[in-house]
């Protein structure tokens, strides 16, 4: 109930198209980090997943992020408790029914575009939202206009693409379909604002900006090592000196995740059917041998809490 | 002439109406959780009971807008209606050097306070959108800014500068600000009107001591130096920020636990002080309790926090060449006993007598020490809602 409305003098301008709810419908890592992230800015999150048991380790897991940020000095108990009492986690579909803006960010590390399971997704999240809801993804290599196809108002979906380490990262890719609305631009760019990032605006194309620029760096870094030109290390290390980046392409390769990575090389390799995003051996070896990356504690380097500690490819390469 | 007074936070709003020059305080209240989910606004008018009133309070200007509704509301309102309103007067945190007082507030003022954002990107931001939020639903509203660093605008240059190269004032304008000037003022004056003294020739020591504490060394009625810097976190041991800490330290701290500048300030902002010592809590309350239990890093930090305004008092009695009156304030010197004792313990020397009969007073005006002390000792109320108001009715009476 609503005691202050009597009060209201009719004079203040109504903040139109307030954020104040956001859905996250698949809750893997970038979605958990998608809802910390939102739930920070003082919005309430309601993600969906699968089952309850998954409902309770996403929950563990939000709280095992935070505390990890509180043993680092980046925020007080208090704080926590604050950012969770505004996450609620369910399997129902319709409890997105109150939110503003809702993001489909099921697993990307599965191979194949899943375009299928998120259109019948976006059509299901269409059924239980009001009519101004923005329904948006989580887009690396996908086309929203794609998923759209499935929605009765198709204006309004949009694209984002929050970029990996999504709490860090200062800009967010806003990418317009064919069919996206104004109001459902304006709407994201007013969410990124709340949560503090840039927005780049993106005329649809799969990989944006950012994946379509990253893909051929790690691909061009792979074809040196495999040619014999000069070890990972060393191309990390030359590319962060002759370029400016704090990481170099294996590192961030590694970062990524080698399952991504190669998931992003095949779908734009199908797209537009150039070498520089075709996906080599090396990486397919390494993901069939497990080594993901720093997920994984393996990749293109061994890593010990988080920290890369010696090459780990000789294994994969030389094993008998 | 009726004026309100707002204290605009990053989702609160605290408010007054008064009605000067009598200094009645007419109807007050707080606007909460602006922007978050249960947001409500604690309303009392005088002579009547508080209520709390709930809703949904998307920005400051509903919030504002909602607070006026109420004042001029035949259930709860002290006014008939918005014209009765004289002036409005804001309390904005940081003025940098632009503002030595207070100021009405103009297109030019309302620049300046945007470009001054940058030193205070906590606490001038919600102060802006008090501003703004007014200036839409008034108009033709005339509008006072208050500024806590006003009133240390007088240290001397060797007093407010670090001692880092001076290009880096004269391009970012790194210098010492000075924080709670409003209250600094307002003790310093109404303790030279209960000891019935001119404050142009006194030398005094003010210490606003709550969860963020300042000193200030107050010489013939202006500021000479005070404890807080550029930004609140330096000079007196907190509730949960360091106050003064060697650089050098800091920088190792980062580099030691790999952490970045964002983190590096929650830490010196949220997880130090009282509460970094203790582990018990930010609150002096709860810490006293725990160090009555036993708890030896709670008596640690009453120590450390005791032992650090003694240090300032110290200093800036060396600074002034001497101390007239010392006067403690804010929610810790008003009420707890204890620590005014710890921290005057030992300063006999300074020509202090203690009444030992007042000591433990809490929370109003009183003279702590005997009628023959060469130094006096007092307590006193801040009150800088009343200090505003007062300010508001001079620039605009």
């Amino acid at each position: 109930m609503n005691q202050l409305s009597e009060f209201s003098l009719g004079k203040a301008l109504q903040s139109k198209g307030s954020i104040h709810c956001v859905g996250i419908v698949g809750c893997g890592t970038v979605g958990q980090e998608i809802t910390l992230l939102v739930a920070k800015s003082g919005i309430e999150v309601v993600f969906v997943d699968v089952s309850s048991e998954r409902l309770q380790e996403i929950n563990t897991a939000l709280g095992d992020h935070l505390d990890d940020e509180i043993r680092h000095w980046g925020m007080t108990g208090s704080e926590k408790r604050l950012v969770l009492s505004r996450i609620k986690g369910t399997t129902d579909i319709k409890d997105l029914g109150g939110c503003d803006i809702v993001i489909e960010a099921i697993s990307s590390r599965q191979r194949g575009t899943m375009i299928e399971l998120r259109k019948d997704l976006f059509e299901k999240i269409e059924e239980v939202v009001s009519d101004d809801t923005i329904i948006s993804s989580q887009l690396s290599t996908l086309m929203i206009s794609d998923l759209a196809v499935s929605l009765k108002k198709p204006e309004r979906s949009i694209g984002l693409h929050f970029i990996d380490p999504i709490g860090k990262t200062q800009i967010v890719e806003v990418v317009r379909g064919e069919k996206s609305s104004d109001q459902a631009y304006e709407t994201v760019s007013r969410f990124c604002g709340m949560l503090k990032k840039r927005v780049i605006n993106v005329n649809e194309s799969p990989g944006n900006i950012s994946t379509r620029m990253i893909i051929p760096f790690i691909n061009e870094a792979c074809e040196l090592f495999v040619e014999g030109v000069a070890s990972i290390q060393d191309i990390d290390t030359t590319m962060k000196e002759a370029s400016g980046h704090h990481i170099g392409p294996f590192e961030l390769a590694d970062r990524i995740g080698l399952d991504k990575i190669l998931k992003y090389m095949d779908n734009l390799y199908n797209e537009f059917a150039e070498r520089k995003y075709k996906a080599p051996p090396i990486i397919k070896r390494l993901v069939r041998a497990g080594f993901l990356g720093r997920r994984t504690g393996k990749g293109f380097y061994n890593y010990e809490d988080g920290k890369a500690t010696s090459n780990a490819i000789e294994f994969v390469i030389n094993k008998k | 002439m009726k004026i309100i007074v707002l204290n605009c936070g990053s989702s609160s709003i605290k408010y007054q109406l008064v009605d000067m020059p009598a200094k009645d305080v007419v109807a007050k209240g707080v606007v909460e959780k602006i922007g978050l989910k249960g947001s409500f606004i604690k309303h009392s008018k005088t002579g009547a009971e508080q209520v709390k009133l709930e809703g949904e309070i998307l920005d400051h200007q509903q919030g504002i807008e909602y607070l006026l509704g109420i004042l001029t509301s035949e259930k709860h309102g002290s006014i008939k209606k918005l014209e009765e309103i004289d002036a409005v007067g804001h309390r904005v945190v940081h003025g940098a050097e632009e503002f030595s007082g207070s100021v009405l507030i103009t297109d030019e003022v309302v620049g300046a306070l945007e470009r001054s954002s940058e030193l205070a990107p906590l606490h001038n931001p919600p102060n802006l959108k008090g501003i703004y939020a007014m200036q839409a639903l008034l108009p033709e509203i005339k509008q006072v800014g208050v500024f806590d660093t006003a009133f240390h605008q007088t240290m001397p240059e060797h007093v407010f500068l670090y001692a880092i190269p001076y290009v880096l004032y004269e391009k970012y304008k790194i210098r010492r600000y000075g924080f709670h000037g409003t209250s600094h003022k307002f003790v310093s004056a109404r303790g030279c009107e209960m000891l019935n003294v001119d404050i142009n020739n006194q030398k005094i020591i003010t210490c606003h001591l709550g969860n963020g504490s300042s000193v200030a060394a107050i010489k013939d009625g202006k500021s000479y130096d005070t404890s807080m810097g550029m930004t609140p976190t330096e000079g007196l041991v907190m509730g949960t920020r360091t106050g003064d800490i060697d650089p050098g330290a800091l920088l190792y701290i980062a580099d030691k636990e790999e952490i970045s500048i964002k983190y590096t300030q929650t830490l010196i902002n949220k997880f130090s002080g009282l509460m970094g010592i203790s582990g018990v809590s930010s609150d002096m309350r709860e810490i006293e309790d725990a160090a009555n239990d036993g708890h030896q890093r709670a008596q640690t930090a009453l120590e450390m926090f005791a032992y650090r305004v003694k240090k300032y008092i110290g200093s800036y009695a060396a600074a002034m060449g001497g101390v007239d009156t010392i006067i403690f304030t804010g929610g810790i010197g008003e009420n707890d006993t204890e620590t005014r004792k710890r921290v005057l313990n030992g300063l006999e020397f300074l020509g202090i007598e203690l009444d030992e009969s007042k000591l433990n007073i809490r929370g109003k005006e009183t003279e702590l020490t005997l009628p023959a002390s060469k130094v006096k000792v007092l307590v006193v109320p801040t009150d800088e809602e009343m200090m505003i108001a007062k300010d508001t009715f001079e620039i605009v009476g």
